[in-house]
């Protein structure tokens, strides 16, 4: 089976900084895939040119067959692309249900139907009954899980979380992990979550990708990473590396 | 209860002039055409400003669109000003989807800039063009009209009832308008324009073009901005650049929006309401008599502006009017 989507040999520079250097990977359809490295790693800039909000500088991105290296983000979304945001991006003065009705109108023109979808997503993430709270409003928690269920109403294909977990609860954190299982499960949709609290994606991904410094430094199953010489050592440094 | 308040307003919009016209203080009229011709324009420049949060300064460029294309339809051609509207507004909506194109790649205040810079080169174009009368501009002839049906249908009134009709003419044009605008709120173009406004990366990443739609708002309030100068042409008979052109067209407007309530359908409408008859008992009181030509009332009317703004910045229709009214009622009961 082909990957539903293929980075190949991707480099990104900023002036003289390389954020991503000849990153190569591959999603296959229905894994959920974690991306993880430490602060600066390069991770969201990969995620900000595979939705196409960058344009790598070398290499090739393919999605669903198609090269999407220079596609704009809106285009990229209509492939089947959507993606959540590391500092939260709801439609403030929007209220929930209208935030999640812009997701829907992607793939409907009729609002009836547009809302709808939106009430049956909400329900999904647990909103319900914040319907016509301005999504400003919202817990962080609930910010997150409306982006989520936003992203949802596009009907994608492929789901990047971006840091969906980080700055909740442990409570909170729990649930948001429940959520993207049941998104996995219910919705057959393929996630890729980039975390760098380990114990949330070692449990979660079926697959496990660290980048260091811009540099892919792994890619295998939760219990080969940990166990990685290198990924220990771009997270815990040297000594505990040796030990 | 919106509904009732619907019907009262409606009414009184309808009635309000005809105890003027019995008086013969038409003078009255003529501010209620401007009113409504503020309140025309400021629900136009709403989709751009209020919806799409685009801050355009320069939509007075479609309004001169609009009034020079009626002016040389009727005046080469032969055309009326009604049938000339639908051309001149497709024509404003066309004319600013070719310039607003580009200028999307702006964002914020680079946006708002271009704007202004848009109006400043259609200025010496106005002024120096002879097809379009240059600096003169065009001058409408009032062809000899028998009756009240003849006259509502080539928008031309002339005499005693001049101001009667203008203003009937405006208060139509105005419910079209408020009509096509509360559609387009409640449309996917309604929520598109208010996600860019939220967030233009957010909505980008559900599939929203955001220059796309931008393009799509702003032609939408030239649309608006080119009918009102028809109506205006053929109320002030004549379109020349200095009068056409002038800042007032948007500023005004922008104004009555910011101060009834910026991104409300009803806000403009409220704002102009408060405004146009501030500065019209302005000038005729302070601009007269002793204190006259020194711009008090021009200082004054500013300060009630900034005094409005600084204590309701989201505008008076943001109030919380429908709590006090329910509170009202509660204590006569």
């Amino acid at each position: 089976m082909a990957p539903l989507l293929q980075v190949e040999a991707s480099s990104k520079r900023f002036g003289g900084l390389l954020a991503n250097r000849d990153v190569s990977l591959a999603i296959e359809p229905g894994e959920i895939v974690g991306l993880i490295g430490p602060n600066g790693a390069g991770k969201t800039t990969l995620f900000n040119c595979i939705t196409g909000y960058m344009h790598p500088d070398e290499g090739r991105i393919v999605f669903d067959a198609g090269d999407i290296t220079h596609t704009r983000p809106e285009r990229i979304c209509r492939l089947g692309v959507a993606r959540t945001w590391q500092v939260v991006r709801a439609f403030g003065r929007m209220t929930a249900l209208e935030n999640v009705v812009c997701g829907a109108l992607q793939r409907t023109n009729r609002i009836a139907e547009a809302r709808a979808r939106a009430r049956e997503l909400l329900d999904f993430t647990d909103l319900r009954g914040r319907d016509d709270a301005p999504a400003a409003t919202l817990t962080l928690a609930d910010k997150k899980r409306l982006e989520i269920a936003r992203a949802l109403a596009t009907q994608p294909k492929l789901l990047l979380l971006d840091e969906a977990m980080s700055g909740l609860t442990p409570m909170e954190t729990a649930a948001a992990v429940q959520l993207v299982r049941r998104i996995h499960a219910e919705l057959n949709v393929t996630i890729c979550v980039v975390e760098h609290v380990m114990e949330v994606v070692m449990p979660l991904s079926h697959r496990v990708i660290v980048l260091d410094y811009g540099v892919k430094i792994a890619d295998g199953t939760p219990e080969a990473i940990v166990r990685d010489e290198q990924v220990i050592r771009a997270y815990l440094g040297e000594r505990r590396a040796a030990r | 209860m919106a509904r009732i308040a619907l019907i009262i307003g409606a009414l009184a919009a309808i009635l309000y002039p005809i105890p003027l016209q019995l008086q013969g203080t038409t003078y009255y009229q003529t501010v209620g055409f401007l009113v409504l011709l503020t309140a025309m324009l400021g629900v136009g420049w709403n989709v751009i400003g209020g919806w799409a949060g685009q801050f355009d300064f320069g939509p007075q460029v479609f309004f001169a669109v609009g009034a020079y294309t009626s002016a040389l339809l009727y005046v080469k051609l032969g055309v009326d000003a009604w049938l000339g509207l639908p051309v001149a507004a497709a024509a404003a909506a066309l004319i600013c989807a070719v310039l607003t194109y580009p200028l999307t790649r702006l964002r914020g205040h680079y946006f708002a800039i271009s704007t202004v810079a848009i109006w400043m080169i259609a200025q010496p174009i106005g002024a120096t063009w002879d097809y379009i009368g240059a600096a003169q501009g065009l001058f409408i002839p009032v062809k000899p009209r028998s009756g009240v049906v003849t006259s509502a249908l080539s928008l031309q009134f002339a005499g005693r009832t001049k101001a009667l009709g203008y203003y009937y003419a405006a208060l139509a044009l105005f419910a079209v308008t408020l009509a096509l605008m509360a559609w387009v709120e409640r449309s996917k173009l309604g929520f598109y324009f208010r996600a860019i406004r939220d967030d233009q990366e957010a909505a980008e990443g559900i599939g929203i073009d955001s220059r796309l739609y931008k393009v799509i708002a702003r032609s939408i309030t030239a649309a608006v901005f080119g009918a009102a100068g028809v109506l205006y042409a053929f109320w002030a008979l004549s379109v020349f650049p200095e009068q056409v052109l002038e800042l007032n067209w948007s500023t005004l407007p922008i104004m009555a929006t910011v101060v009834g309530g910026i991104g409300r359908l009803w806000g403009p409408l409220l704002g102009a309401i408060i405004l146009i008859p501030i500065s019209q008992i302005m000038s005729t009181t302070l601009g007269t008599g002793p204190l006259a030509g020194r711009g008090i009332d021009l200082i004054v009317y500013g300060l009630i502006i900034v005094v409005i703004a600084a204590f309701r910045p989201t505008g008076l229709l943001s109030l919380p009017w429908s709590h006090w009214f329910r509170r009202g009622r509660a204590a006569t009961a």
